[in-house]
C-alpha cells in the first residue's frame, strides 16, 4: 500500500473511527484501525464487534493494499504533524508514515486478523435529516436503561412509520419519547432497538452536519451513511448491531388524563429544584407540595447531615393539591432537553406516572415515576 | 451422534489452531442447530461472527465435520441471538434496593405474555402451618401441571397470599417447562374480554385464544359470581382446558360451595381436582414473614418491634407489609431505627384502624352480603329458614366477637326476647362444633369481618 493524503483530511477520520474502540482485552486487535486503499479514497474502519465505523478519506493512491495499525496511536501521532501533505506506505506490516521533516515507523499487525465488517445486503432504506434526527436522538438517550438486566430497554427504540419517527428510551422510572417527521416512501413502518452505544456514536459522528442521513434496515443489523458534500460518496458509514427482543408497549404507561396541571417558566423551575437538590438524602428525594389555590409550589428537601431547605414558586397551577415527591436527578434530566421557555408538569396523584413536556411544543415528552412520598 | 456432541468435538479439535482469544471470542455461543443432506446448519450471536467463521474458519471447521461424518459436504452460518432470557441476567439486588422507594412502571415487570409478575416466586412465599397444604398442593401442580391437582382451587381471606402463590405456580412453570403456555388473567379481566369479544363478533377468536394455553390460571373467581355469559363461556373453556389434561388454577375468597350464583356444573367442576384454603398465619409464621420482608429490603429492626408488629397485626400479610414499610421509612429519614415508643405511634392507624375493629354494621353487612341477603331481610319478622340460619349466626357473632349482651342483641333485632338471642348463640355454638360446614361459613365470614 502506498497513498497521499491530507493531514487534516485523515486526522478527522481517525478521531472518528478510534471513538468506537474501546479496551478490548481478549481481542487487541481490535484497537487497531485498518487502513484501506479503495479507488481514490483510504477507507479507515474500526469496530468493537456491536459497532463499526468506516470513514473514507480522499487520497492520492499510488499502490493498493491495506494495513492495520494501533488507532489511538497513530492519532495522537498525526496531529502532531504540521505538515499538509503525509505519505503512507506499508512495508512488511509496518505503516511507514512520511512527511517533509518527519520519517516513523509505526508497527501494525496482520490485516487478516482484522473481523471482517458484515455486509449490509438486500438493505431497505430511508432519508431523514441529519441534524434534526441526532438533536431528537441526543434528546432521548441518555434515559436508556443502563442495567443489562433487561436487554430490550437498554437500547433505544426507533419506530420508523408512514409520516413519524418516534425515538423512545426508558428505564422503567422514567421514560422520555420524541417525535420527528420523516418521509417513509417505503409504505412499511420499521421498529429497532439500537444500543445505546451506538447511538452516541452516532451523535458525536454526525450530529454537526448538515444534510441528508440515509438509514438502511437489513435483519438485525442497520447502517447510517452519510455522504461526501462533493460528490456521490458516502464519507461515513456506521454500522451497528441491533438489540433483539420486543421493546415493552409504551404508549399506555404515558397517562392521558392528569390530576393536576402545573405550567412554570423553566429556568426558574429548574433553579428551584437544582436548590433542593443540594439538600436531598441518599435517594435524592425532594418534595412538592402544591397549592392550587394559593397557586404556589413549595420545593422542600431535608437530609439529617446536611439540612433543610425550603422553596416557594408561585406558578399556574390547576386541578388538585398534592404533595409529591422526586428524584431531583430524573427531573433535572426531563427538563433538561426541553427546548422551550415554558413548561408543562401534569401530576397524577402522589405514586401515579408524571409528565413534563415543553409548552407550545408537542414532540417531545418526559413520563417519570416519583418516589413513594413519606 | 447428537448435534451438540458433533459440534463439541468440532471445537475440541479447532482449539488447537487458533489462538485461544480467537477462539473465545468467534467460538462462543455458537451450535450446530442442524444436520440433514450433508449440510450442517451452525448457529451464531452476530454478523461479525458469521462473516468470520465463513470466511477464515470454513475450511478448518467443514474438515472437523468431515472427520466425523464424511457425508457432510457443506456448512452454512446463520446469525442467532442469544435469547435475552440467560439466567445469569437476574436484575441484580443491589440496584433494588436503592430503588425500592423510586417507583417506576409496574407494567413492565410483567410479562405481557403470561401476565405473571415475576416478583411471585416459591422462595419468597414463607409456608406455615395455616397455608402449608395450598403451597404443597401447588408445588405439586407446578412439578407436573395437568396431572396432579386439576383444578386446583385454593381460597383463603384477602392479602393472605392467594395471588402470590397463584402466580408462583405460573413463573414455576415457566422457569421449568419453558414451552407451556401459561396465562394469568384476573376474573375481572376474563369478564371484559368476553364481553369485548361478544361486542365485536370476535368470541370464536377468544375461545381459540384460550384453548392453546397449557396451564390457565383465573384469579378471584368469585367475582364471576352473577355473570351468566361470562360462566358458561368459562364453563366450555374449562371442559375443553381439563379434556386435554391442561392445568387450571382458581382462587377465591371462599370456597367453592359459599360461591353464590355460581352455576351448579361450574361448582361441581371446581370441586372436582384439589381445594385447599388459606387461613390466617400463626404468630411465628408472622415473624418468618417480618423477617424475609427485611432482608428483601436490606434493613433491620430490634426484635422488640418485630415483635410488637407481629402480635398486634394478625389477620392481614398485606397490612403486615404496610406497617413494616412505614417503620422503614421513618428509619431511612432520621436515620436511627425507631424505638418502640415511635413504633407504636407509628403503627396506630394499622392497629387501631376503624376497618379493622369490628362493629355491629360491619358483622351485619358481611353476614348479609355472605349469604347474599339484603341487610334489611336479616331484620325481617320472619322464620324462613334461609334468613332465620344467617340471623342467627349474625346474633352469635355480635356475641362472641362485641361482647353484646343478649337484650342489647334482641334489641337490635326488632325487639325480640333476650331467650331468643340465647338460643341463637347456643344453637350456632353446637352447631359450631358439629357441623364442618358451618365452621367453615363462620371462620370465612370473621376472616372478611376483619380484612375489611
Amino acid at each position: 500500500m502506498k497513498a497521499e493524503v491530507l493531514k487534516n483530511n485523515i486526522k478527522i477520520g481517525l478521531n472518528i473511527v478510534e471513538k468506537v474502540v474501546g479496551k478490548n482485552i481478549s481481542l487487541p486487535i481490535l484497537d487497531n484501525v485498518l487502513i484501506n486503499t479503495e479507488d481514490n479514497f483510504l477507507l479507515l474502519t474500526a469496530t468493537d464487534l456491536e459497532t463499526a465505523i468506516k470513514y473514507w478519506v480522499l487520497a492520492k493512491n499510488t499502490k493498493k493494499g491495506k494495513i492495520v495499525v494501533p488507532v489511538r496511536f497513530l492519532a495522537n501521532f498525526v496531529s502532531l504533524l504540521l505538515e499538509e501533505k503525509i505519505s503512507l506506505e506499508e512495508k512488511k506490516q509496518n505503516l511507514l508514515l512520511e512527511c517533509k521533516n518527519y520519517k516513523t515507523q509505526i508497527q501494525g499487525f496482520n490485516p487478516e486478523d482484522f473481523p471482517i465488517i458484515p455486509e449490509v445486503k438486500d438493505y431497505e432504506f430511508l432519508m431523514i435529516d441529519n441534524k434534526s434526527f441526532c438533536n431528537g436522538l441526543a434528546q432521548i438517550v441518555d434515559v436508556a436503561s443502563t442495567s443489562q438486566a433487561r436487554p430490550e430497554i437498554s437500547g433505544i427504540y426507533l419506530l420508523f412509520s408512514q409520516n413519524t419517527l418516534k425515538i423512545a428510551a426508558t428505564d422503567s422510572f422514567r421514560l422520555a419519547e420524541k417525535t420527528i417527521s420523516v418521509e417513509n416512501k417505503n409504505k412499511k413502518n420499521y421498529a429497532i432497538i439500537l444500543p445505546q452505544k451506538s447511538v452516541r456514536e452516532i451523535i458525536n459522528t454526525l450530529g454537526e452536519k448538515d444534510g441528508d442521513l440515509k438509514i438502511c434496515f437489513s435483519g438485525n443489523q442497520t447502517l447510517f451513511e452519510f455522504p461526501i458534500k462533493e460528490m456521490n460518496h458516502p464519507q461515513v458509514q456506521i454500522f451497528s448491531r441491533l438489540i433483539e427482543g420486543e421493546y415493552p408497549n409504551y404508549q399506555e404507561i404515558i397517562p392521558k388524563k392528569f390530576k393536576t396541571h402545573i405550567v412554570a417558566k423553566k429556568e426558574e423551575f429548574l433553579n428551584h429544584i437544582k436548590a433542593a437538590s443540594l439538600f436531598s438524602g441518599k435517594i435524592n428525594e425532594i418534595k412538592f407540595n402544591v397549592d392550587p389555590v394559593k397557586k404556589n409550589i413549595e420545593i422542600s428537601a431535608h437530609n439529617p447531615d446536611i439540612g433543610e431547605s425550603k422553596s416557594s414558586l408561585p406558578t399556574k397551577i390547576e386541578g388538585e393539591p398534592i404533595e409529591i415527591s422526586f428524584n431531583h436527578k430524573f427531573l433535572i434530566d426531563g427538563i433538561l432537553n426541553i427546548k422551550s421557555s415554558e413548561l408543562a408538569l401534569d401530576l397524577n396523584g402522589e405514586d401515579g406516572p408524571c409528565i413534563l413536556k415543553p409548552i407550545g411544543d408537542s414532540s417531545y415528552i418526559y413520563v417519570v415515576m416519583p418516589i413513594k412520598s413519606t | 451422534m447428537e448435534n451438540k456432541d458433533i459440534w463439541q468435538s468440532v471445537l475440541a479439535q479447532i482449539q488447537f489452531h487458533i489462538s485461544k482469544a480467537n477462539f473465545a471470542t468467534w467460538f462462543q455461543n455458537t451450535e450446530v442447530i442442524s444436520k440433514k443432506d450433508g449440510i450442517v446448519v451452525v448457529s451464531v450471536p452476530n454478523a461479525f461472527s458469521k462473516e468470520w467463521l465463513s470466511n477464515k474458519y470454513n475450511k478448518l471447521i467443514l474438515k472437523g465435520l468431515h472427520g466425523i461424518d464424511d457425508k457432510i459436504k457443506e456448512v452454512e452460518y446463520i446469525i442467532r441471538p442469544q435469547s435475552s432470557k440467560s439466567p445469569n441476567l437476574k436484575p441484580s439486588l443491589t440496584t433494588e434496593k436503592i430503588n425500592i422507594e423510586q417507583l417506576n412502571f409496574e407494567e413492565f415487570k410483567v410479562d405481557k405474555e403470561t401476565n405473571l409478575n415475576p416478583r411471585y416466586t416459591f422462595d419468597n412465599f414463607v409456608v406455615g402451618s395455616f397455608n402449608e397444604l395450598a403451597h404443597a398442593a401447588a408445588l405439586a401442580v407446578s412439578e407436573n401441571p395437568g396431572f396432579t391437582y386439576n383444578p386446583l382451587f385454593i381460597y383463603g381471606g384477602v392479602g393472605l397470599g392467594k395471588t402470590h402463590l397463584l402466580q408462583a405456580v405460573g413463573n414455576k412453570i415457566i422457569e421449568s417447562l419453558k414451552k407451556k403456555k401459561v396465562k394469568y388473567i384476573s376474573s375481572e379481566k376474563f369478564v371484559t374480554g368476553i364481553v369485548t369479544a361478544i361486542r365485536n363478533h370476535s368470541i370464536d377468536a377468544f375461545k381459540t385464544s384460550l384453548s392453546l394455553i397449557d396451564v390457565l390460571i383465573i384469579d378471584d373467581v368469585q367475582f364471576l359470581a352473577g355473570k351468566n355469559k361470562t360462566q358458561e363461556e368459562f364453563f366450555h373453556a374449562f371442559n375443553a382446558l381439563y379434556e386435554k389434561n391442561k392445568q387450571i388454577i382458581l382462587s377465591s375468597d371462599r370456597p367453592p360451595n359459599a360461591i353464590p350464583e355460581l352455576e351448579e356444573r361450574l361448582r361441581s367442576r371446581f370441586e372436582g381436582g384439589m381445594i385447599a384454603d388459606i387461613s390466617l398465619p400463626d404468630y411465628e409464621t408472622r415473624l418468618v414473614i417480618l423477617k424475609t420482608k427485611l432482608q428483601e429490603k436490606h434493613s433491620e429492626l430490634p426484635e422488640e418491634i418485630l415483635d410488637y408488629i407481629t402480635n398486634n397485626v394478625k389477620k392481614n400479610i398485606r397490612e403486615l407489609e404496610g406497617a413494616l414499610n412505614r417503620l422503614l421509612i421513618y428509619y431511612k429519614i432520621n436515620n436511627t431505627p425507631p424505638t418502640l415508643e415511635v413504633a407504636k405511634k407509628l403503627l396506630k392507624s394499622y392497629i387501631f384502624s376503624p376497618f379493622d375493629i369490628a362493629n355491629y354494621k360491619k358483622i351485619i353487612e358481611v353476614v348479609a352480603k355472605f349469604y347474599n341477603l339484603e341487610e334489611k331481610d336479616l331484620f325481617e319478622a320472619t322464620r324462613r329458614k334461609e334468613i332465620v340460619g344467617p340471623r342467627q349466626v349474625a346474633m352469635f357473632l355480635l356475641r362472641k366477637e362485641l361482647k353484646y349482651s343478649f337484650p342489647a342483641i334482641a334489641r337490635k333485632f326488632g325487639g325480640k326476647d333476650h331467650t331468643t338471642a340465647i338460643y341463637a348463640c347456643r344453637k350456632v355454638s353446637q352447631k359450631f362444633e358439629e357441623n364442618d360446614k358451618l365452621t367453615e361459613e363462620i371462620n370465612l365470614i370473621k376472616q372478611r369481618i376483619y380484612s375489611g
